[in-house]
């Protein structure tokens, strides 16, 4: 393991690559930790402490921009405009036909559909820091219990400013995502989230050595190892269906004859359920941060929708989970298409005719293994929060092995060594997984 | 002085949202995102491409010399 690391960087053209995705990184964590010009620093510092040991709503989208959200840094936004922009675009596809017609064009028609969504970003980052920023106008609102004013010029070209910094910051995000993507390692988006994620990590872990005390500390860190292998174990397992391709003379040349298989990752969907679960379910709390906070519905939805521990929050997660890991599968992975192309080059499973026939298996065994990665996603997810009903104590309201940003780094993670080995393997075979 | 530097902010920012909308999308939608697999990075950038990232450079520069610039105002 160590080796293959050492090869990757004596590789010249990897190295490249590796040093270039640090240099992004480290640019996301600086421009996280500065703070949007206007906001009051010292305020903010002597607010995040109770605020942060309250939990409130605030907590797991914190956590998706690395602590940044409520410092209010220029990165503030973090990620999230461009995914839930992605999910809006996502579910839109299924909806209007135009769209539907776009991506079914190929390659074209996905970077039209791409350019929607940057488009959307740059609309969603908009309001988005229009609303964190009238909040934050507001002493107590933001950082619940602390009244001294996060803001020094509250006047209409002071709030201006900020809010076209909040969106030039998010441009500037995505942008290094893309840039991640097309000349570093790995996918940029998920590269950045798992920066995030792993930025609060160590300081979340630490905080509960000095809540609970190092007995806790040392359970937690073993849970969150034991975890960490079962995650990797599901991630890595997979349904493999076996396809023979009969043989074909063309010419006088003998092709096909060879016998493969399709694999079915259990998971297909990876955690992009978990991030649209998560980012739908804030939506409710958001409104009621921007609406009235007493009105009748604010309240119920305060009651029910801002903590993790109430059983209709975990139970609303869950079945969200579940319905978006089913969606993605279902947009990601056409058993139709699939079942054509097998027949188009003379393909077939062995015991089932081609056509319909396969197209139905195909069906058949997808709905069932994507039950079961739902289920498993869910339960997952829902970790941290039954781990907090059940201590019932407000330290750990901050889990650090959350279900969430523990499949995400898994999950990144791997795909990024993945990808890395790919690499790696263009010049000699041995590499990290094995 | 800080008004300078609240319109210069100002104006960068939006230069900065234009750049980088200008960019060809190549992080790829929701497909792409986690999907795993090795995207498909093939064909350098053209020569139009490798400019504007010059200037998307440049102006994120001035844009986060002026952010710095007017924290530091505010701070005295």
């Amino acid at each position: 393991m160590l080796t293959a690391f050492a090869q990757a960087f004596r590789t010249p053209d990897l190295r490249k690559k590796l040093l270039f995705t640090l240099g992004v990184i480290a640019l996301f964590r600086l421009g996280s930790q500065l703070p949007t010009p206007g906001v009051d620093t010292q305020a903010i510092n002597t607010c995040l402490e109770p605020a942060l040991d309250e939990g409130g709503i605030y907590g797991l989208i914190n956590l998706f921009s690395g602590g940044a959200l409520l410092q209010l840094a220029v990165f503030a936004l973090g990620i999230m405009p461009y995914i839930t922009a992605s999910i809006i675009i996502q579910l839109l596809v299924v909806v209007i036909p135009r769209l539907e017609t776009l991506k079914k064009e190929g390659q074209a028609g996905t970077a039209k559909l791409t350019q929607y969504t940057r488009y959307l970003t740059i609309a969603l980052a908009i309001l988005q820091s229009t609303a964190l920023i009238a909040i934050a106008r507001q002493p107590g609102r933001l950082l619940q219990g602390c009244d001294l004013p996060l803001i020094h010029d509250v006047g209409a070209f002071g709030i201006i400013t900020m809010v076209s910094i909040m969106t030039a910051g998010t441009a500037v995000i995505m942008w290094l995502g893309e840039l991640i993507t097309d000349r570093g390692v790995g996918n940029g988006m998920s590269v950045l989230i798992f920066t995030q994620i792993a930025a609060t990590f160590p300081q979340q872990l630490w905080q509960i050595k000095v809540v609970e005390g190092w007995f806790v500390f040392i359970v937690v860190c073993g849970a969150g190892l034991v975890l960490v292998a079962a995650v990797v174990f599901v991630e890595q397992a997979q349904r493999r269906i076996p396809v023979q391709y009969a043989k074909r003379m063309i010419g006088r040349r003998m092709y096909g004859g060879t016998s493969t298989y399709i694999p079915l990752k259990v998971n297909q969907a990876g955690i992009i359920p978990v991030i649209f679960a998560s980012s739908l379910l804030y939506l409710p709390a958001l409104a009621t941060q921007i609406g009235d906070p007493t009105s009748q519905w604010a309240i119920w939805i305060q009651k029910y929708f801002t903590r993790g521990d109430h059983p209709i929050y975990m139970l609303t997660f869950f079945v969200l989970i579940v319905f978006f890991a089913f969606f993605y599968v279902a947009i990601t992975f056409n058993p139709t298409e699939l079942a054509d192309n097998m027949k188009k080059y003379g393909g077939f499973i062995p015991g089932i005719r081609a056509g319909r026939p396969t197209e139905e298996y195909l069906d058949y065994v997808l709905n069932r293994i994507t039950t079961a990665g739902a289920i498993y996603l869910g339960v997952i997810a829902l970790i941290p929060m039954v781990a907090i009903g059940v201590l019932g104590s407000s330290a750990t309201q901050q889990f650090p092995f959350g279900g969430a940003s523990i499949l995400i780094i898994v999950g990144v993670g791997l795909d990024t060594v993945k990808q890395i080995q790919s690499q790696l393997q263009q010049r000699n075979y041995e590499g990290f997984l094995r | 002085m800080e008004t300078a530097f609240q319109i210069l902010l100002l104006m960068t920012s939006m230069l900065i949202v234009l750049l980088v909308l200008l960019h060809k999308g190549k992080g790829g939608g929701l497909s792409d995102l986690f999907g795993g697999g090795v995207s498909s990075s093939l064909g350098g950038s053209s020569i139009a491409e490798r400019n504007l990232d010059r200037i998307t450079y440049i102006v994120m520069i001035v844009w986060s010399a002026s952010c710095i610039g007017l924290l530091l105002l505010l701070k005295e």
